[in-house]
């Protein structure tokens, strides 16, 4: 009887892996193109750091005052390279930066020293050159303006000085220090929430995100794998071989699990390879451990995940297969299970955006009657320390895929599965007379 | 002789259709056995019942004395089955489709590649069995799965028009193996066919039928004396009326 399994599941993954449908967007998208969009990140990226390290600016000074001088003093003192202007014609000076490739153009008007000397505010233009290029290049642009607020920075200063002695223009403009601190699990932590916030938020949306992936995808092989059968008119004479018609659909369903597990891997070496790629460019954690704040995945909690998220797969499995027994080719297969998407992408985006259990009543029992809500909760178990819940959603689960995979056996058992089809034909264009 | 299958007035309704309609033959151990009718005289409904893969709105069918409602899968391990439009798996070559359907019934690797090498004989395909299926012709793929189906040495073969999409080369080798093969292993037959000649030259006797019932039986012999007639076309179309 293992035999027999064991056969049908070589066949299944010989098939579905040869299949150029399903290996096309199994390897060539994650392995290929996450790494490559990585790439042109990085790349971008360096150039614009290396853009950042030398920026050049010219300064038409039509003032000529200390100010105006003590200005360009601070520029070069930030590296940056100054270009002077001495023709005060603004147009030969716009097409000079353009084709010159500068970073910007400031303009100082004639009187700017003395007004901010009277304590007076004075104008100052700053133009950038617009090139169309990419988010890179409007950073380079702001980069102009940064300094100027820098070096305005330093002018308070030193208004504060002038008129308050005695007194630190550091604790003039901030009356309180404020120290943010966290509460975790009754334990008050020296973290900042914000900080925290970023972490649980990157972790809830890219788990919710993978697992709808991967549960779509596993649907549309199982449900590919019975409805070929049928559309190469293979499953008349599987359903007389001498096995056990529960170890076909136990067969198919392993199948399925082993390529979409396989798959699932593909995808997380391309994203990790993606996201690596550029968080070198991103501070990550802040520095954070997280084992010693207790927020840190304990065993338990990787368990309950992973029961949690097999068995989701289980049951969306389960689902595919019963419905796919309905349809009479591929296409109408997929067409079957397309809809479902809707059962992964709005437990999705719930978990994403909110807690269930602050949702109105009815929305949030909706939400749990979905199997397929629990994984993503259970994925925030290390966070929230609610083992309850995701103990609850794993029962739950397995409740529902024995009654569906029940129903898919019963559907395999008989000639349901061969006689068993949706009618479309109302809707067909090809009807004679 | 003992019987191999025992039909007794099946019937099968499907919505509307009444596509059989109080069946019932019998089929001796060892004996070829043909079904011919009309198009949609209800042969296909009485090959997929007896395979187990119908089930009779009412009547009974005894494949070696096993019921094939009640000891489906007992049955399924006696007989092996040529649906009249079947395909392979096209993904995977010839050989391996033969070793993936042996396999459910060897019991090691010696024996897959015993059947493989056997089919691999009825198939005539020799080295194109290790092309995948997609690139085979209708009739490449007719003649691999007809081996696959001869290959086991079922107790009872039921091949539903087991020539269909042939060319009259490969017909006529498909036909010879199957009269040789079926004599000298013993196996019983249960066929259906369009085409007189062949179920002329196979069957040991055969039932013509018509709206899912049988209107004669007997060998093609018997038939032509008894209605008087050259061949066997002519007997149909004296049974059914159109001649
Ligand atoms: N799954 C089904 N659903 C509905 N009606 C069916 C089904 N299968 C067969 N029928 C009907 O049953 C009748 C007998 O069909 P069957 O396929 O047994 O005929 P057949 O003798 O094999 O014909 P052919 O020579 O064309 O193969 C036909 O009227 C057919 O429309
Ligand atoms: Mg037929």
């Amino acid at each position: 009887m293992l035999k027999g399994l064991f056969n049908i599941v070589v066949k299944e993954v010989k098939e579905l892996v040869r299949d150029p449908k399903i290996l096309l967007p199994m390897i060539i998208i994650p392995l290929i193109m996450f790494p490559l969009m990585g790439f042109a990140i990085q790349t971008s990226m360096e150039a614009a750091e290396e853009g950042i390290g030398k920026i050049s600016i010219a300064v038409m000074d039509l003032d000529g005052g200390p100010v105006a001088e003590n200005l360009r003093i601070n520029l070069t003192n930030w590296n940056v390279k100054i270009v002077e202007i001495d023709d005060p014609d603004l147009t030969e000076a716009f097409s000079y930066v353009q084709e010159s490739n500068l970073t910007g153009l400031i303009v100082i008007p004639s009187g700017f020293s003395q007004n901010i000397t009277e304590g007076k505010t004075s104008e100052l233009e700053v133009y950038a050159p617009f090139r169309g290029g990419g988010i890179t290049e409007s950073t380079s642009s702001s980069a102009v303006s940064s300094l100027v607020s820098l070096f305005e920075n330093n002018l308070i200063d030193q208004r504060i000085n002038e008129r308050f002695p005695e007194s630190n223009s550091t604790t003039v403009l901030n009356p309180i220090a404020l120290s943010e601190k966290s509460i975790i699990n009754g334990k008050g932590v020296d973290v900042n929430p914000e900080v925290l916030f970023g972490l649980v938020i990157s972790q809830s949306t890219i788990i919710p995100v993978g697992i709808m992936m991967l549960l779509i995808f596993a649907m549309q092989l199982a449900a590919t794998a019975v409805a070929s059968e049928k559309e190469e008119k293979t499953l008349e004479t599987l359903l007389t071989l001498p096995i056990n018609r529960f170890m076909i659909l136990a067969g198919k369903l392993t199948g399925s699990i082993i390529v979409a597990v396989v798959g699932a891997i593909a995808y997380l070496i391309g994203f990790s390879y993606y996201t690596s790629s550029f968080t070198g460019a991103i501070p990550t954690d802040a520095g954070v451990d997280l084992a010693a704040i207790g927020l840190a995945p304990t065993f338990l909690s990787y368990l309950l995940m992973g029961l949690s998220l097999f068995m989701a797969l289980l049951s969306a499995l389960a689902l595919a297969i019963s419905l796919s027994v309905f349809a009479e080719d591929v296409r109408g297969a997929q067409a079957l299970v397309g809809p479902l998407s809707i059962l992964f992408v709005f437990p999705m985006i719930f978990t994403i955006f909110t807690d269930i259990s602050a949702l109105p009543f009815p929305l949030s029992v909706i939400l749990l009657a979905i199997p397929f809500t629990h994984p993503m909760l259970a994925a925030r178990v290390s966070f929230t320390g609610d083992y309850l819940t995701a103990i609850g959603g794993i029962l739950y689960m397995t409740v529902f895929t024995v009654i569906v995979l029940y129903i898919a056996a019963r559907l395999f058992g008989t000639e349901k599965i061969l006689t068993a089809k949706l009618k479309f034909r109302r809707f067909s264009l090809r009807r004679k007379k | 002789m003992s019987v191999a299958v025992e039909a007794k007035d099946l019937v099968k309704v499907f919505g509307s259709v009444r596509a059989l309609d109080g069946l019932s033959f019998s089929i001796e151990n060892g004996e070829i056995f043909g079904l011919i009718g009309l198009n949609g005289a209800g042969k296909t409904t009485a090959l997929r019942i007896t395979s187990t893969l119908l089930l009779p709105t009412s009547g009974t069918v005894k494949v070696f004395g096993r019921d094939v409602v009640e000891e489906a899968s007992e049955v399924r391990s006696l007989i092996s089955y040529l649906p009249e439009e079947a395909g392979a798996y096209k993904n995977l070559s010839g050989n391996e489709y033969l070793k993936f359907m042996a396999s459910f019934r060897a019991k090691n690797k010696d024996a897959v590649r015993e059947l493989v090498d056997v089919a691999s004989e009825i198939s005539g395909l020799g080295e194109r069995l290790r092309d995948k299926v997609k690139g085979y012709s209708k009739g490449m793929k007719r003649r691999l799965l007809v081996a696959r189906a001869l290959m086991t040495k079922p107790k009872l073969a039921v091949l539903d028009e087991p020539t269909s999409g042939l060319d009259v080369l490969h017909s006529v080798h498909v036909r010879g193996i199957i009269k040789r093969y079926v004599k000298k292993q013993g196996v019983t037959v249960l066929l259906s066919s369009h085409n007189m000649l062949e179920v002329e030259y196979l069957c040991d006797r055969v039932a013509l039928i018509n709206k899912g019932r049988i209107l004669a039986t007997g060998s093609p012999a018997e038939l032509k004396t008894r209605y008087k007639a050259v061949n066997l076309e002519d007997v149909f179309g004296e049974v059914v009326g159109f001649a």
